[in-house]
Parts: C-alpha cells; structure tokens; sequence
C-alpha cells in the first residue's frame, strides 16, 4: 500500500491541480486563469509554497486565451528565475505572448506552432490558435478594403496558395497581377427586437426621473 | 495562588461564549496586557489551550503579544502559520471588539511577509481579514492598503482587484481604525494597481482622491499621487485639467512646484510634437527613473502617436499611408499600417486601409445604439446611476440632520424661522 501512496509522485501530485486538469479535459479553458491564480495564492498561504511541479505555461496560456495579456505578463514576472530558465515548453509559451503583446501577428502563428507541446498544453495552445485565426480574420473584413497575398497568409499563418483558397471561399477577389485580395465586406445582422421588460425597466427610468 | 498568565486564559476560555460574555472580556483582556508582555516568552505554550475560532478575541491578544519586538526568521515563519490560521478563521464578531489590536496584527503580518520577501504568502489571509473587519464591503479600512501593496509587490495584480471593485461609501474611523494616511496609500496602491493593468481611467480616479483628499498640510502620498496622475492623465486624455474645486488650497498651491519636470512635460505634450516630447522624456529622464514612473513616462510617448492620428480623422476622409506616416512622424507607410491596425482592433478608430492603392479611409462610428447589446449596457448603466443617486440622496439627508453641520449652518441663519411655528395648523388645536 505504501508504494501506491509514494508511487504517483512522477504525474500531478498537487491537490487541486487536478481541478485544472480535469478543467482542460472538458474544455472549460476560460476557468483555468482564475483557477490557477486562487490556486497559487493558496499555495503561497499554506507556507509550502508552489510545487517544483506547477503548471507553469498553462498558468501563463490560461491568461491569453481569455485576452488578459497584462496578467500572463505578471504571472511571468512571478516565476522564479531557475524555473525560467529550466522549462523550454514554458520559454515557448512566453514567446507566444511576446508575439501577441508586440502584435507581429505571423510569428504568433510560428510560435504556436513551433514547439511540440506536452498534451495538456497541447490543448490550450489549440484552442488558442483557433480563437486567434478567427479574431484575425475578423480584423481583416474590418480593417482593410484590399490586402496583399502574403501580409493576409501571414495574419492568418497560412501559405499563400492555402490564403488565396481560403478567402476566395469567403467570397473574396484575387487580382493575380498585383497578387492583391479584395475583401468582401460582411454583413451582420443584429438582433433588434425589444421585448416587455425593456418597456417595465424603461417605465421604471421615468419613474425615478420624475421623482 | 494560580499564576497570572494561566488566569488569563481561563478567563479567555470561560468569556469566550455570548456577545455579552466577549464585551466584558475584552474589558479585561486590555487590563491584562501588562501580564502578557510580562510573560511573553511563555504565551506561545499558553496559546495551544486556546481556539483561534472559538477564543478569538483571547487568541488575538496572544498572538500579538506573543509576536511582538524582533523575532527570528524561525519565529516569523512560525508567527505567519499561526496568523494565516488565525485570520482565516477567527470570528469576524469577536475581533470586531478590538479593532485596533486586529489591525496591529495584520500589519505585523505583513510586514513579516515582506521580510522575508514571500509578500504573496499574505495576501489571501488579509483579503480574509478584510472581509471580517468590514461591517459592509462598503466600509475602507486600514488592512485595505496593506493588502494592495502585497499584490504590488508580488505582481498578483489581479488579486487586487478583488477589493478595489468594491465601491468604497463610508470611512468610519471607530468601526474600523482607519487613518488619514490609510486612506491616502490606498488611493495611491489601488491607482497603481490599475496603471499595472492598464485601467488608465480607474487609476486617475483613484489618484484623484489621493490628491482631493482633505489636508491642512501637503504629504509625500499627494505629491507621489499627483506625479502618476499627470502622467496618467496624457496618456488617457491628453492633458491635464485643472484641480477640482473641492482640492485643499495648501495641495493647490504647492503641488505644481513639487511636480515641476512633469509639468514641463505636459505642457510640452499640448504641442503635440513628438521630437519635443521625446526630447523632454529623455531630459527629465533621472527625475522619472527615481519617481519610478520611467514606463508611464514611455507610454506617454507612445500615446501621442495615437493621439495624432486619431486628430487626422477628425480632419481627412482619406489619407495615404505615407501622409500619416510623415504627419505622426512615423518611420515609413508600414509603420503607420501597423499603428492604423492596432488602433482598429481597439476600437480606438474607425477605418479602412486600402493596401492596393496606400490609402486609408477614415469613418463614422458605425455605432447605431440599436442593438439588443448595446440596449443591455445603456441599461446596466442606467440601473448603476439611479443606485447611486439614491446613496447621494441617503448621504444627503444623514448631512441635514448632523448635529454639527446643523449648528454650523445654524450661526448663518437665524435660529427660529417664523415659518417653522406655522407648521402645525391651528384648526387642529380649536377642535380639541
């Protein structure tokens, strides 16, 4: 019985680190920032301090995917020097947030890309990925009438060949000689219905104004 | 005869029961400090007979007279252990009795943290002790600062948030101990806070208070605060405007000389020439380096670029990229490209680049205010307003019957107005 209990030191060993890996496993990756934060406060109460073993670049991730750049910069501030310099899976991870926060938008694509990540990491990175493509090519329709074939493949970090599939299905137009896309530009629908409650908050407003 | 220490604690385990019991205990617990210090080496046994949960108030007055003077780092460690314990679960009502000794404590903690250089290891137990001293999260108290400038100093930001979010309504110095200088660090640590975060808006609030706060003599705090808030203020707004009339006469008229090179800055800033403002940045550069606002200092800079060419939207319709490159004073069209790109993204401006032709197209805001979104926010601020106003209205009314704004008011009007004695219509009186 005491092997067992010694024995699963080599996988996650910290209590409620688990939590965060069961958070990855059922893709709940917007909790892990606030997960991990609480956790390492915790961590640094109880006296222990945080495990040689913590998570360090999902911790970093947990905070780009849900867009707070500033605070994956801090948690990288907290991390002690020798744990920098000794996790290469963690120097990848920041480089990707260097990319963001600089905005060189195709070496954030070739830093996701770029680094055989461990499975779990492996998850948040895509789900990174995806969500970063589709803000870019949001950008795109937004922000330019029309682009060059290789500034779009690098927002999008895709081969020149792939973009011009890609936005020619989106409705796009390649002019071959100048190697120049015209973006279609999106029409949104909005919801513009109002309903009872609108009126009952709206009624509500009046009632204060005049009183 | 039962030695003194002993009786102390027994008398701590028998009081420690009804609301009642506890007034009287700590009745006798400030009668007993001389017998604390006097046994301090050996309270720290005498602690084990007692529950930080059931015995709080006793366990406070222990601990810290078992903590206090110069204590080895073995001694702080284990004085941390114990605290975080202690504060995690000890009775918020209890150690309301004896706010002054809790908030020695909580100090004492944190400077301890800070010691011995692991200030994150505090910050849990004083958001915990912050919670048990407030009557209502909207009551500021002194752990208030404390607890900020742990999540400065250990770069948990974040967890800072978790008070400052809090809108801060009463400051009640016998509830909670608070000082003057309580208030001020917490206007400044919660500004910082947000400059880390870049919630440049919520910062020039914060500072504000710092600056506006009543004072009959200027302090380093006001100065410190006023230095971020110029610097703040360009990078949000892009000037500085003038002190609020409610800022004390003795901030108004000596701040400005304090705060010289920030001042040669702004004003150079108004310019809106970014060879000059660089050109101050560099000469004023020792003066920012010490204030530690170098990086605020950089990010003025960078905020006039912008500034500059959201002014050309207000202007062109359509510009190319090498006219707002050489206006803005930009490297090259892919500097100004990149710029123009970030600033879209933001939603900081509203515009179109044709890279075929170089050109970028200015637009409106495409904001029509008639989505279901956009309905929900203006509601949500309505609701935030009409919340407010009703606080304003509760305040306003808890002034009018304050006994000394009353008779302050009283000297400037006579004392009986006619009209207060016809109140009472004189019909009632004849039908009795």
């Amino acid at each position: 019985m005491a092997a067992a209990v010694n024995g699963s030191v080599g996988g996650i060993t910290a209590p409620g680190l688990s939590l965060v890996f069961e958070a990855i496993k059922s893709q709940r990756y917007t909790d892990l920032a606030d997960l991990l934060d609480n956790l390492e406060l915790e961590k640094a109460a109880s006296g222990t301090g945080i495990p040689p073993d913590w998570p360090y670049a999902i911790h970093l991730l947990a905070h780009v995917i849900v867009d707070d750049l500033n605070s994956a910069r801090f948690v990288w501030k907290r991390i002690p020097a020798p744990a920098k310099q000794n996790n290469p899976e963690l120097a990848a991870a920041w480089n990707i947030v260097k990319c963001l926060w600089t905005h060189q938008h195709a070496a954030v694509h070739e830093a996701l890309r770029s680094y055989s990540w461990s499975p779990e990491v492996q998850q948040v990175v895509s789900a990174i990925a995806e969500d970063y493509s589709r803000k870019v090519l949001k950008l795109l329709y937004t922000a330019y009438s029309t682009i060059s074939v290789a500034d779009a493949a690098g927002f999008l970090g895709m081969t020149e060949q792939e973009v011009i599939n890609y936005t020619i299905e989106h409705g796009w137009t390649l002019d071959p000689v100048a190697k120049m896309l015209t973006v279609r530009p999106t029409v949104t629908t909005v919801e513009q219905k109002t309903d009872a409650s609108q009126l009952q908050s709206l009624t509500e407003y009046v009632f204060h104004l005049e009183h | 005869m039962m030695d003194s220490l002993d009786a102390v604690v027994t008398q701590v385990q028998a009081l420690s029961g009804s609301a009642d019991d506890c007034v009287h205990l700590a009745g006798l617990l400030k009668q007993s400090e001389q017998v604390l210090q006097v046994h301090a080496p050996r309270v720290g046994y005498a602690l084990q007979a007692l529950d930080p949960a059931k015995h709080s108030l006793g366990y406070l007055y222990l601990l810290e007279a078992n903590s206090a003077g110069t204590l080895s780092r073995e001694q702080a460690g284990s004085f941390l252990v114990a605290a975080t314990n202690f504060l995690t679960v000890c009775s918020a009502d209890q150690i309301r009795l004896t706010v002054d000794k809790f908030n020695i404590l909580c100090r004492r903690m944190k400077d301890h943290a800070m010691q011995m250089m692991e200030p994150s290891s505090a910050i849990l137990p004083l958001y915990a002790a912050i919670r048990k001293l407030q009557p209502s999260s909207e009551y500021l108290t002194p752990l208030h600062a404390d607890y900020l400038l742990l999540c400065l100093l250990s770069k948990c930001y974040k967890a800072g948030l978790k008070i400052l979010e809090d809108d801060i309504f009463e400051i009640d110095q016998k509830r909670t101990g608070l000082v003057p200088r309580d208030f001020l660090l917490h206007c400044y640590y919660g500004g910082m806070i947000y400059i880390g975060l870049k919630r440049f808006g919520k910062a020039l609030e914060f500072f504000q208070h710092a600056i506006t706060a009543p004072a009959t003599v200027l302090n380093a705090i006001t100065i410190a605060a006023y230095k971020k808030f110029v610097l703040v203020c360009l990078i949000q707004n892009g000037q500085v405007p003038p002190f609020p009339k409610y800022t004390p006469s003795v901030v108004q008229r000596n701040l400005k000389s304090c705060a010289q090179d920030y001042f040669d800055l702004a004003n150079l800033y108004n310019s809106r020439n970014i060879t000059d403002v660089k050109r101050c940045v560099h000469a004023h550069e020792d003066v920012f380096k010490s204030d530690t606002n170098m990086g605020l200092a950089n990010q003025v800079i960078a905020s006039l670029y912008k500034r500059n060419i959201q002014r050309l939207t207000q202007t062109y319709l359509t510009l190319s990229l090498q006219d707002i490159a050489d206006t803005v004073q930009l490297e090259g069209p892919k500097e100004a490209e990149l710029h123009i790109l970030q600033m879209i993204q933001d939603g900081e401006i509203f515009a179109t680049i044709n890279q075929r032709d170089g050109m970028v197209s200015f637009q409106e805001d495409p904001e029509q205010y008639n989505t279901r979104k956009m309905a929900n926010k203006l509601d949500s601020e309505i609701q935030n307003i009409i919340r407010l106003a009703k606080k304003l209205t509760s305040v306003d009314e808890q002034v009018l019957c304050d006994q000394n704004y009353l008779s302050k008011i009283g000297k400037d009007r006579p004392r009986y107005d006619p009209d207060d004695f016809e109140l009472v219509p004189q019909k009632m009186y004849t039908n009795l």
